[in-house]
């Protein structure tokens, strides 16, 4: 069949199907409102360092109030890459923190989690970090570790380096992780430059995002800011996320909440970008309703979906890569609906075009984690990335010849163009599709025992990628040099 | 004559605060024991409110207006009453521990606490054990409240119970703790007397441990 090519010039094209949450005069309605925030309410900074650099910055700092001239947060705006190549382990190239990319990868610091072997809600062990690296080395759509939950087992302060160490010694995906203080950060980054080759080469190439978490509205811990500065310094892309829930710490209007959102990531921006211009940043983060009968900040709720999805087009309104939410529950066990809230922010998510969505492990609201529902959600990524990728229009697509060929009343199982398209259905590995008998002759299984089966088969026989004796042994250093400075400290 | 404290009650609960203002004052004019105002007028709303946020049949915005209600009529009586006199359940002292600055869940709390009749002394947040030590001896408290986000910031209320040891007053108040990360085991393991899981049964923890 021959066609006139003509038609294509100019063509539209909608490769992938997307979720635009605002529109940009929408997105720049939101920005003017947090740089107003910012200039006239300002920001609470309780760190000495960062009151100097805003100041030095030209910012306007009276005691530990801190107020921001629009122009600065602009040129910090307009300094920060746009795009940020995150590693893995290995340093080949993995995510292109850029456009509308996904990734998605569970979250961090939960203070219980359910055993996937015994069902026990429980606190974190070391143990149970070496397992969730295990799981997430081996689950095809999760895209980075972080650590599912707080580990207690180990001495309180460096829970965050025991934790690190585990996912180093399970994974070879890269990592997001977070640290108490800036002695914490450092050990991070020298446990890091051990698996790059150096701390250039982790500079050039990381293979982390390190993690901070200030406290809205508008008020930032020492421990927050100074994280961001640290990062900037040691030229190691951060991931700046407050926590904002509608009613709580913000009003209770979806955009008054996207606008202290925003402000509050400018406060860790603008701090990134004096320290070092062009230092990589991405924003963050996690914004829900507080669930007025509970207290809860839900991490089910409709609203986390449309805020994260209106907070993403905020982001690629002003150019900065997004962390953004999903995959996550309220929902205390294994049941439907974990499936439903999860499935739901995994689809708004991705249709939203986050560069990152973490929580994916998260239950009970953000309380604890489970490797369960991590690899839920894998099955449920696989699902929404085949949406993503749309329909093709082609002619080969449209293959009008080979429906000509078979004609009315035939079928299509023995075309060749079936054997070389059909590969292209995503196919399910937990959801079930036998015909009845297949699925009784299999035992039976509901979802949530397929679930655990696969979760518990992976702890038990995926054996990740070691790394060199010598490298680990490096890795052991830094956290028993952690133990010795912790151990003076008290 | 009127004693408008069925009207005040009801108002209470609907969170009107003007309406309660004037039926306070009403009241007052009409000569009723202030005292009386507070017990039979004000805090039966208050316990009403608690009880339906308890069970889920009111929001923390609908709970907050009342509160604030309350707060408004409690002003007009109390210059009327010798402060000795003024009704109080007891008083806590209550603070977010060293290291943590958030403070919502433990205002909540606060409120929840004022509004079951307690006098809550509010010691802000990033309090220390020896911030606690002193409104301790200050106050002598029937109860402490500390609260705290983060799991290393939890560690403190450990610090402080260790304090009170010392100082040997860890027997004349009784210390309970919440905050996100808290759990009965993690109270029980620092020695102290109670964990509540929410706002609602702060209040209803702290009459038990005070009866």
């Amino acid at each position: 069949m021959s066609k006139s090519q003509y038609v294509r010039a100019n063509y539209q094209v909608n490769a992938t199907p997307q979720l635009k949450m605002l529109s940009d005069d929408q997105c720049e309605s939101i920005l003017n409102g947090a740089l107003e925030v910012l200039e006239r309410t300002g920001a609470e900074i309780h760190s000495q360092e960062a009151l100097d650099v805003f100041k030095k910055g030209g910012c306007w700092v009276d005691g530990n109030m801190v107020r921001f001239p629009s122009h600065i947060v602009e040129w910090a705006i307009r300094n920060a890459p746009s795009r940020i190549v995150i590693s893995n382990q290995k340093g080949e190239r993995t995510l292109f923190l850029e456009g509308q990319n996904v990734y998605y990868g569970p979250g961090p610091t939960n203070t219980y989690t359910i055993d996937p072997f015994t069902g026990e809600r429980r606190r974190p062990r070391k143990a149970d970090t070496v397992r969730a690296a295990k799981v997430i080395d081996a689950l095809p759509n999760i895209s980075y570790a972080m650590d599912c939950g707080t580990v207690m087992d180990v001495t309180p302060t460096l829970s965050d380096v025991h934790a690190f160490q585990a996912m180093l010694e399970n994974t070879n995906k890269p990592i997001i992780h977070w640290g108490f203080g800036i002695d914490q950060y450092q050990d991070i980054i020298d446990m890091a430059a051990v698996v790059a080759g150096g701390l250039e080469a982790l500079q050039q190439n990381p293979f982390i995002l390190l993690y901070s978490e200030s406290s809205p509205p508008l008020r930032h811990s020492v421990e927050a800011i100074d994280k961001a500065i640290f990062a900037a310094k040691n030229n190691i892309p951060i991931v700046y996320t407050p926590c904002t829930f509608a009613g709580g710490v913000a009003p209770a209007t979806m955009a008054a909440t996207l606008v202290i959102a925003v402000a509050d990531s400018l406060v860790g921006l603008v701090a990134g970008q004096l320290v070092r211009k062009g230092s990589g940043f991405v924003m963050g983060g996690l914004i829900s309703t507080m669930d007025m009968a509970s207290t809860i900040l839900s991490y089910g709720a409709a609203e986390l979906s449309l805020l994260s999805a209106g907070l993403t087009a905020v982001a690629r309104y002003m150019k900065i890569p997004m962390f953004s939410t999903g995959g996550c529950t309220d929902s205390k066990v294994i049941d439907t609906q974990m499936g439903l809230e999860a499935a739901f922010s995994i689809l708004i998510a991705g249709l939203s075009g986050a560069n990152l969505i973490h929580d994916c492990s998260y239950m009970e609201y953000g309380a604890t984690s489970s490797l369960e529902l991590m690899t839920m959600d894998d099955e449920i990524i696989g699902m929404v990335k085949r949406i993503l990728q749309g329909v093709e229009v082609d002619d080969e697509h449209l293959a009008l010849d080979v429906i000509n060929k078979v004609g009315p009343g035939g079928h299509y199982l023995a075309e060749d163009h079936t054997m070389k398209h059909f590969w292209g259905f995503w196919a399910p590995t937990l959801i079930n599709r036998l015909r009845y008998d297949g699925w009784k002759a299999e035992g039976s299984k509901p979802m949530a025992q397929r679930v655990k089966e696969k979760t518990q088969d992976i702890i038990n026989n995926h054996k990740p990628e070691p790394k060199s004796e010598s490298v680990l042994a490096e890795i052991q250093a830094i956290v028993d040099r952690a133990e010795a400075r912790e151990a003076n400290k008290r | 004559m009127s004693n408008y404290y069925e009207e005040l009650s009801q108002s209470i609960i609907s969170g009107q605060l003007d309406r309660v203002k004037s039926l306070t004052q009403q009241a007052i004019g009409a000569g009723n024991n202030p005292i009386d105002i507070i017990n039979q007028g004000l805090i039966p709303g208050m316990s009403v409110v608690g009880a339906r946020f308890k069970v889920g049949k009111m929001y923390v915005p609908e709970v907050l207006m009342s509160a604030r209600a309350m707060d408004a009529g409690m002003q007009l009586v109390k210059p009327l009453i010798l402060s000795e006199d003024i009704p109080s359940a007891g008083k806590i002292v209550i603070g977010t521990v060293k290291g943590d600055l958030h403070d919502i869940g433990k205002n909540l709390v606060s409120m929840m606490l004022e509004s079951a009749g307690y006098t809550v002394i509010n010691v802000g947040v990033d309090a220390g054990p020896e911030k606690f030590l002193q409104a301790v001896k200050e106050h002598q408290p029937g109860v402490i409240g500390m609260s705290a986000l983060l799991t290393t910031t939890m560690l403190s209320m450990k610090d402080t119970i260790e304090l009170l040891k010392e100082e040997g007053l860890r027997d004349k108040v009784k210390v309970i703790i919440g905050g996100a990360p808290i759990s009965q085991d993690f109270a029980d393991e620092i020695g102290a007397d109670g964990f509540a899981p929410d706002a609602g049964s702060a209040a209803d923890l702290c009459k038990k441990l005070l009866a």
